[in-house]
C-alpha cells in the first residue's frame, strides 16, 4: 500500500513496533491493520461519515460537512423500516424514541412477546442533524438502510446464550433499575435500544486501562476528555480520520465474541447491500451521498464493504409479525439507564452542544417547526470556504496522533458560576452550605482537576468537590449532592411527542377530552372538575375517563369523587389527569386499535376466551362491557361465553363471586332492562342445576370452604324463584340437600339451615339440636364451629338471624370459658373477613331481640326461653300441612269439584294429625274474632 | 526498625519515600514533602505506565477518588475528616496521608470520652510552674499544637467520641490557625501560638458512633467529609487481607504459608454472613459484628497465632472456623445461634456439593461453638 497518503504513519508504527515488541508480530499487524483500515475508508468513494453516539463533536461536525458538501442522498444506521416516522419529529420535543411494537407475533417465541425496539434520538446527535438536513432540504433523500426491527430479533441469539443479549448486540434492554429517578429511567419500559454509532471498547481491561490513565471513572467521560474537546474545533479531514482510527482500534482490540461480531458484520453486509440497491435503482452518483454510520462500522472489513464490494449477501425475509411503529417520549435518564452510559452525561452531551455552537457559531440543522427551543438555522446557506470536497485526502493522522493533548484551559467565569450555583441548590435541599463552600468548591475542583492532570475541572470533577465540600449528612429522601450537580449540570430532560406525531387513539382521547380544557399533553397532574348536571357534553369526557382508567397504569387517571357502578353514575366527578406523565402508556394503547372502545373490547374478549378464563372473570366482563361501552352486543357475547365456562367448571372455588356478580347484574337487569337478556336466563337456569349437582360434593369436599358453599347455597336460594319460572325443577335442590353429608360442624350447621330454609327440618328442630350440642360435654368444644357455619348461613337463608342470634348468646352463657375466650377473636376475625356484609344484618336482629336500656335488662328474659319447651315445633310450610287443613273443611273442594264434573270423592289422609287444623281447633278466638267483626258485613 | 512492634508508616516506608522525594519535581503546596501526585502514588501505589525505575506497593485499598480528594481537602483550606464503618482502614488512610505530606504520624489524639480541651491544645508542666512560673518552657504543647509549630498534619482518631465541648475547642483551631495562651504575657507575642503553612487535621470517625456525640454543624462547616465504605468487592478485599497478612507474619517472624483456598473460604464466609445481616429483620437476627475486611484479618490473625504455637504449625480450614466462632461470638445466645445456622445451613450443603476445605471448615466450627456452649 505504498503511495497512499499513510506511508509516512506506516514507517513510524512498523519502528514503534520493532522497538516495542522486537519484530514483526501481533503488534506491528494491529497497528498497522489500524492504519489499513483508516486508508480503505478514506478511499471509499461514497464519502462514509463516523459518529459517536451522543457525541456534541459528531454533530458538530456534521452540521458543518452537510452545510459543504450539500449531499442529494444521506444513508444513515437506523432500522429501515422506520423511515416514514422520522418525519413526525418535528411535532416532538427531543429527546424522544423512535419505536416499532409489536404484540402479535409470528415467527418468534411466544414468550419474546411483546416485541419493542426504540432508538432514542437527542438533538445533539449528529443523527438528529442529518435527518433534519435531509428532511428539510428540497431534493434530499434520507435512507435508512440498517436491518429492520424485525431482523434485530431474527438475528437476535438470546435463546442460545444465558448472559445478557442486549448488552452484548451494542443494543441495551430497558432494565429501569437505576436508582433515583426510577420512572424516568423506565421510561422506554421493556424495550430493546438500538443507537446509531455505538462506540465504546468491547474488551473490558482495554476500557479499564484507558479510564485508569485517564484518571476518569466513566467511559463518557473519558470519551468526553480525550475525543470530544481535542476533535472540537479540528477540521473534516481530521474528524473522519481521527474516528476512523478510534473504530478500527475497538474493533481490532475486541476479544471474539462469535455472536456480536456476526450481528456486526451482518448488519455492515446488510447496510452496504441496501445502498448498493439504493445506487443501482436510483442512478445516483456515490460522490453525491453521504452515509452516517457508527465509527465501529466505518472499519469493516466484510466483502461486501464499499460500493464495489461483494454481492453475496442475502437479505432473509421478515417474519409474519405485525409490527406498529409510533414515537415513544424518552429522557436523558433513560438514554443512560438504556445504554449503560454514566448518569448525566447526555445532559452534559447536550450543555456541550449548546456550548459549541455558541463558540464555533456553527449554525445546526433543525427540523421546522421542531417544538422546544427557538429555530435557529436558516435551510441552504451559502456553503462556507472550506478545503475542496473530493480533494485526496492527507495524512491528518500523524499530526493528531503527535499533537499533546488539548488541554482545555481553565474557564473561571463557569467554575465560579457552578460553584455558587451547586451551595444555591444545595441550600434548597436541606444542606448546610454557605459561601464559605462556593469558595471551597472552586477551590477544590482545580486542585482536583490539577491532580489529575488536567487544567480545567470536568463536570465529573466538580461533582467530586461538591461531594467532598458539602455532603456531611446522608438523610434518606433528601437529594444527594451527586444528584444535585447532575440536575445543575443540565438536568434531566424529558420528551414529548406532539398531538400530530400521536397515533389515532391518543388523538381522539385528547380530542375526546377536550372540553375539560385542560392541557394534558403537559406532564404533571392536572385537576378535572365534571359537572354533567350543568354541562351534560362532559357525559362523554366522563366516559373516556372511565375507560382510561380502566386501560392505562394507576395513576394517569385517578378519580377523586364519583364512582361508577352498573345502574350508576355520578352528577358530579372530579379527577387528577396525569395523561402526559404517562404518554408512553397512551401511545402503546393505540398500537392495540384506533379507540379505546376498540381496545377495551378487545381485551375483555382476550380475557374472557383466555384458556384459563373463570366464570368469575368472564361475569367481570360483562359487568366492564356493560358500565363502559354501554349496548347489549358484547356484554351478551360475553355472557354466553360465561355461560360455557360455567358448564365446564368443575370446581366452587369461584362461586362467592359468581354469586355476587350475577346478583348484581340481576339487579342491573331487573331495573333497567324491560325484560331480562336471555343469556342471564340461561345463566340462572344452568347455575341452578350445575351447583345442585355440584352441592352434595362440595358438603364433602375438605377443599371447598365454608363460604364457597354458603354462596353455592346463596345462588340456589336466592336465584330459586327465577330459576323455577324457567322450568327448574326443585325436587332436584331437595335430592342435592338430603345427598349432603357432610363431616366439617360448620357445613353440618350450613345444612341445617339449609333444610331449615327447604322446611325439611323446623326452627324447633334446629333449636333443639344446639342445645343437645351445648348439653354434651364432648362436642362442646366444637360448638363455635357449628356457630359459624350459622353466620355463614345467613347468606343463603337470611332468615334464620333471630336463631343465630340464639345461638350465638347461648354460646356466651353457657359455653365454659376454657372453650368460650379462645374462640372469640376467631368469631371477630371470621365476622369481620368472611362476614363482613353479613354482620349488620345480625346486630340488627339483636338490637331487636335485646333490651334496649340496661334497666330492662334485669327483667329481661329470651324471647326462646318463653316458648314452651321443644319438640313442640310450629310448622313453617309444607305441602303436606295444607293438605290436613283442606281435609278439615273440604267445603270449597267439593264445589270446585263437582262444577268440574268430578265426582271421585276424598281420599283417606294417612296421617292429618296436628298440623294448621288442629291449631285452630285448640285456638278458635282468632278466627271467632275475625268472624265478628266480618259478620256485620 | 526491627525492634518496633508496630513501626509508622514513616518509619517503615522510610527508605521509599526518600526515593519517592527525591525523584519528585511536581510542585508541593506548603511545606509539604511529597507533591499531591507522588502522595497518590505513595498511597496507590504505582504501575508500570507510570515510568518508575521502581516498584511502589499499592498500601490502601478502596477507590481512586476517595485518596484524591483526602489529598485535595488538606491542600485545602480545611480539615478532612474520615467517616465510616469499623475497621474499613480509615485511621491506615490518615497514618499514610500524614506520613507522605509531613513524614510524620503521630502527632495524634486519641479522642476518647476522658479527652479534656487540654489535649488538644496544651497543658502545663506543674512543677516547673512552681518552680519558675508560667511561660513557654513550661508549657506542654497538645500534638495539635505541635502539628501547629511545625507546620504538619496533626490527626484526631475517633473524634465523635469526644464530647462535645472538647469537639468545638477544634472550631477555633481550624479557622482562627492559632491558639492564644491567655496565661502568658503578650508583650513578646508569647501568648499567641500561629499556625504555620502545611498545618492541617486529618479526624476520623465511627459512622456508628453518630449520634453519640454528633459534631456541631459549625464544626462540619470546618471539615470536608470522605466517607469510607465498608469494603464488598471481593478482590479488593482478597488484596488487603493478604497484604495485611503478609505484614503480620514477617512482624511476629512466623513462617507460615497462608493456602489460597483457605483465603477463599474466609472470604466466602464473610460474604455469606454480610449478606445475612443486611436481610435480617432485626438486631437480634445479625451479629453483633460489623463484618469489616479489618475483623476479617483479626480471624485470619488468630488463626495463624494459634497454629503457630499451639498447632500443627499449618494453617488449617479447623483453625480458621474456630477463630471465625471465637471471634465474632459475642452475644450468647443470639450470635451463637446465627453462627449455627450459618454453619448447618449454609457451610455443610456446600461441602456436599463443593467438597474442598469447607467439610473440614464445618467440622472446627461445630466444635468451636459445642464449646462455647
Amino acid at each position: 500500500m505504498t503511495g497512499t497518503p499513510f506511508t509516512a504513519l506506516r514507517g513510524q508504527l512498523h519502528d514503534a513496533a520493532t522497538e516495542f515488541a522486537g519484530g514483526e508480530d501481533a503488534l506491528e499487524g494491529i497497528l498497522l491493520g489500524l492504519v489499513d483500515d483508516v486508508d480503505r475508508a478514506v478511499a471509499e468513494p461514497l464519502e462514509i461519515f463516523p459518529v459517536c453516539h451522543h457525541s456534541p463533536a459528531s454533530a458538530l461536525a456534521m452540521a458543518r460537512r452537510l452545510r459543504e458538501k450539500q449531499p442529494k442522498v444521506v444513508y444513515l444506521e437506523l432500522c429501515e423500516d422506520m423511515t416514514p416516522l422520522l418525519t413526525e419529529l418535528r411535532n416532538c420535543r427531543l429527546p424522544v424514541a423512535v419505536q416499532a411494537f409489536a404484540s402479535d407475533i409470528d415467527g418468534f417465541p411466544p414468550d419474546w412477546a411483546p416485541l419493542s425496539v426504540v432508538a432514542p434520538i437527542t438533538e445533539a446527535s449528529a443523527e438528529y442533524q442529518a435527518i433534519a438536513y435531509a428532511l428539510d432540504t428540497p431534493g434530499v433523500e434520507l435512507v435508512l438502510v440498517d436491518r429492520s426491527s424485525d431482523h434485530v430479533f431474527q438475528w437476535d441469539a438470546r435463546h442460545e446464550r444465558t448472559d445478557d443479549p442486549a448488552r452484548e448486540d451494542g443494543t441495551g434492554a430497558g432494565s429501569g433499575t437505576a436508582t433515583g429517578t426510577e420512572a424516568e429511567t423506565a421510561l422506554h419500559g421493556e424495550a430493546v435500544g438500538v443507537e446509531i454509532g455505538d462506540l465504546r471498547p468491547r474488551f473490558a481491561e482495554l476500557e479499564e486501562h484507558l479510564l485508569r490513565h485517564g484518571r476518569v471513572r466513566h467511559w463518557s467521560e473519558w470519551w468526553h476528555q480525550y475525543v470530544e474537546v481535542p476533535l472540537g474545533d479540528s477540521d473534516h479531514d481530521t474528524y473522519r480520520q481521527v474516528m476512523f482510527l478510534i473504530g478500527s482500534l475497538f474493533r481490532r482490540l475486541a476479544p471474539g465474541d462469535g455472536d456480536r461480531v456476526r450481528v456486526d458484520e451482518d448488519r455492515e453486509r446488510y447496510m452496504w447491500t441496501r445502498m448498493r440497491e439504493h445506487l443501482a435503482a436510483t442512478g445516483t452518483d456515490p460522490a453525491d451521498c453521504l452515509y452516517v454510520c457508527g465509527a465501529f462500522h466505518a472499519a469493516s472489513r466484510v466483502d461486501e464493504f464499499g460500493v464495489h464490494g461483494g454481492d453475496g449477501f442475502e437479505i432473509t425475509p421478515r417474519t409474519a409479525t405485525t409490527w406498529q411503529y409510533g414515537l415513544i417520549p424518552s429522557s436523558n435518564a433513560a438514554i443512560e439507564a438504556q445504554f449503560g452510559l454514566a448518569s448525566g452525561s447526555v445532559s452534559i452531551a447536550a450543555t456541550q452542544w449548546t456550548k459549541n455552537l455558541k463558540r464555533t457559531r456553527v449554525k445546526p440543522y433543525r427540523l421546522a417547526g421542531q417544538a422546544g427551543t427557538e429555530r435557529t438555522a436558516k435551510k441552504a446557506l451559502p456553503p462556507t470556504v472550506l478545503p475542496a470536497a473530493g480533494a485526496p485526502a492527507e495524512d491528518r493522522l500523524s499530526g493528531f496522533l503527535q499533537k499533546p493533548p488539548v488541554l482545555d484551559t481553565l474557564d473561571e467565569t463557569e467554575l465560579l458560576g457552578w460553584s455558587v450555583d451547586i451551595v444555591r441548590a444545595a441550600r434548597r435541599n436541606g444542606y448546610l452550605a454557605s459561601t464559605a463552600d462556593a469558595i471551597a468548591v472552586f477551590e477544590t475542583s482545580i486542585l482536583l482537576a490539577g491532580m489529575r492532570d488536567r487544567a480545567k475541572p470536568t463536570p465529573y470533577d466538580f461533582q467530586d468537590a461538591a461531594v467532598t465540600c458539602i455532603e456531611k449528612d446522608r438523610v434518606p429522601g433528601r437529594r444527594d449532592v451527586r444528584r444535585l450537580v447532575e440536575i445543575m449540570m443540565g438536568g434531566d430532560r424529558i420528551g414529548q411527542v406532539g398531538y400530530e406525531a400521536l397515533p389515532p387513539l391518543a388523538r381522539d382521547v385528547h380530542d375526546r377530552l377536550a372540553p375539560l380544557e385542560l392541557n394534558l399533553q403537559q406532564r404533571g397532574v392536572r385537576r378535572a372538575l365534571l359537572d354533567m348536571t350543568s354541562r351534560p357534553e362532559l357525559r362523554a369526557c366522563s366516559d373516556v375517563l372511565w375507560m382510561l382508567r380502566r386501560l392505562l397504569p394507576h395513576g394517569a387517571a385517578r378519580p377523586v369523587m364519583g364512582e361508577r357502578r352498573l345502574g350508576e353514575r355520578s352528577i358530579q366527578e372530579s379527577w387528577d389527569l396525569a395523561l402526559g406523565t404517562h404518554q408512553r402508556a397512551l401511545i402503546e394503547l393505540g398500537y392495540e386499535g384506533v379507540s379505546l372502545e376498540q381496545v377495551l373490547e378487545q381485551r375483555l374478549r382476550r380475557t374472557a376466551y383466555g384458556p384459563r378464563a373463570t366464570t368469575a372473570e368472564v361475569l367481570a366482563a360483562v359487568e366492564d362491557a356493560t358500565l363502559y361501552l354501554g349496548g347489549r352486543r358484547l356484554a351478551e357475547e360475553l355472557g354466553t361465553r360465561a355461560l360455557d365456562v360455567l358448564a365446564g367448571e368443575r370446581t366452587v372455588d369461584g362461586a362467592p363471586e359468581v354469586l355476587r356478580r350475577v346478583r348484581g347484574l340481576l339487579a342491573y337487569y331487573r331495573t333497567s332492562e324491560p325484560v331480562l337478556p336471555p343469556w342471564i336466563e340461561s345463566f340462572v337456569r344452568t347455575g341452578y342445576a350445575h351447583y345442585c349437582t355440584l352441592l352434595p360434593t362440595a358438603f364433602r369436599d375438605e377443599d371447598a370452604t365454608v363460604g364457597q358453599v354458603a354462596a353455592m347455597l346463596g345462588f340456589l336460594f336466592g336465584m330459586e324463584s327465577l330459576a323455577l319460572s324457567l322450568g327448574c325443577d326443585r325436587t332436584q335442590l331437595e335430592l342435592a340437600v338430603a345427598q349432603a353429608h357432610p363431616n366439617d360442624p360448620a357445613k353440618t350447621a350450613l345444612l341445617w339451615a339449609a333444610r331449615v330454609q327447604l322446611g325439611t327440618l323446623s326452627r324447633g328442630e334446629l333449636r333443639a339440636r344446639c342445645d343437645e350440642l351445648l348439653a354434651n360435654p364432648l362436642v362442646v368444644p366444637s360448638y363455635p364451629r357449628y356457630l359459624s357455619g350459622f353466620v355463614h348461613a345467613l347468606e343463603p337463608v337470611p332468615a334464620l338471624a333471630d336463631v343465630v342470634v340464639e345461638a350465638v348468646s347461648n354460646a356466651f352463657g353457657r359455653l365454659p370459658d376454657a372453650v368460650l375466650l379462645p374462640w372469640l377473636p376467631v368469631l371477630i376475625t371470621t365476622l369481620r373477613s368472611n362476614a363482613a356484609e353479613l354482620a349488620p344484618l345480625l346486630i340488627r336482629e339483636a338490637g331487636r331481640i335485646f333490651p334496649a336500656r340496661l334497666a330492662a335488662l334485669d327483667a329481661w328474659v329470651p324471647p326462646w326461653h318463653g316458648q314452651p319447651a321443644a319438640p313442640r315445633a310450629l310448622p313453617a310450610a309444607g305441602a303436606a300441612h295444607g293438605a290436613a287443613l283442606l281435609a278439615a273443611h273440604p267445603a270449597t273442594c267439593d264445589a270446585l269439584a263437582e262444577l268440574l264434573g268430578r265426582t271421585e270423592g276424598w281420599t283417606e289422609a294417612e296421617s292429618s294429625a296436628g298440623t294448621g287444623a288442629a291449631l285452630l281447633a285448640r285456638h278458635p278466638a282468632t278466627a271467632e274474632a275475625l268472624a265478628t267483626l266480618l259478620a256485620p258485613r | 526498625m526491627s525492634d518496633l512492634l508496630r513501626a509508622p508508616a514513616e518509619i517503615k516506608y522510610a527508605e521509599e519515600l526518600d526515593w519517592l522525594e527525591s525523584i519528585d519535581d511536581h510542585p508541593k503546596p506548603f511545606s509539604w514533602r511529597l507533591s499531591p501526585k507522588m502522595v497518590r502514588l505513595f498511597i496507590l501505589g504505582s504501575e508500570r505506565a507510570d515510568g518508575l525505575d521502581r516498584d511502589v506497593s499499592q498500601k490502601w485499598f478502596g477507590d481512586r477518588s476517595f485518596v484524591e480528594r483526602s489529598i485535595v481537602t488538606l491542600a485545602s483550606d480545611r480539615g478532612l475528616l474520615l467517616i465510616g464503618d469499623p475497621g474499613t482502614g480509615k485511621s491506615w488512610l490518615a497514618e499514610l496521608l500524614s506520613a507522605a505530606i509531613s513524614r510524620n504520624s503521630t502527632q495524634v489524639v486519641q479522642g476518647t470520652a476522658g479527652t479534656t480541651e487540654d489535649h488538644i491544645k496544651y497543658s502545663w508542666n506543674v512543677s516547673m510552674v512552681i518552680a519558675k512560673g508560667q511561660s513557654r518552657a513550661s508549657m506542654i504543647p497538645s500534638p495539635i499544637m505541635t502539628a501547629m509549630e511545625t507546620g504538619t498534619i496533626g490527626r484526631f482518631e475517633e473524634l465523635t467520641r469526644s464530647t462535645s465541648d472538647v469537639q468545638d475547642a477544634l472550631i477555633s483551631i481550624l479557622s482562627e490557625k492559632y491558639i492564644s495562651v491567655p496565661e502568658l504575657d503578650g508583650a513578646d507575642g508569647e501568648n499567641i501560638v500561629f499556625a504555620k503553612p502545611g498545618f492541617s487535621v486529618i479526624a476520623t470517625a465511627n459512622s456508628r458512633d453518630r449520634g453519640v456525640n454528633d459534631l456541631s454543624s459549625a464544626l462540619k462547616r470546618r471539615f470536608n467529609f470522605v466517607r469510607i465504605p465498608v469494603v464488598t468487592n471481593k478482590k479488593s478485599e482478597a488484596e488487603i487481607v493478604r497484604f495485611r497478612t503478609e505484614e503480620l507474619l514477617r512482624r511476629h517472624a512466623i513462617e507460615l504459608d497462608v493456602p489460597p483456598t483457605l483465603l477463599d473460604v474466609l472470604l466466602q464466609s464473610f460474604a455469606d454472613l454480610r449478606a445475612s445481616a443486611a436481610a435480617a429483620g432485626s438486631d437480634d437476627e445479625k451479629l453483633e459484628s460489623a463484618l469489616s475486611t479489618a475483623e476479617q484479618i483479626g480471624v485470619l490473625e488468630d488463626s495463624i497465632l494459634h497454629s503457630n504455637f499451639f498447632g500443627e504449625r499449618t494453617l488449617t480450614a479447623r483453625a480458621l472456623a474456630a477463630s471465625l466462632v471465637g471471634t465474632l461470638a459475642r452475644r450468647e445466645p443470639e450470635d451463637l445461634a446465627i453462627l449455627n445456622k450459618y454453619l448447618h445451613g449454609v457451610v455443610e450443603p456446600r461441602g456436599k456439593e463443593e467438597g474442598g476445605s469447607w467439610p473440614e471448615f464445618l467440622e472446627g466450627g461445630r466444635e468451636a461453638i459445642a464449646k462455647l456452649s
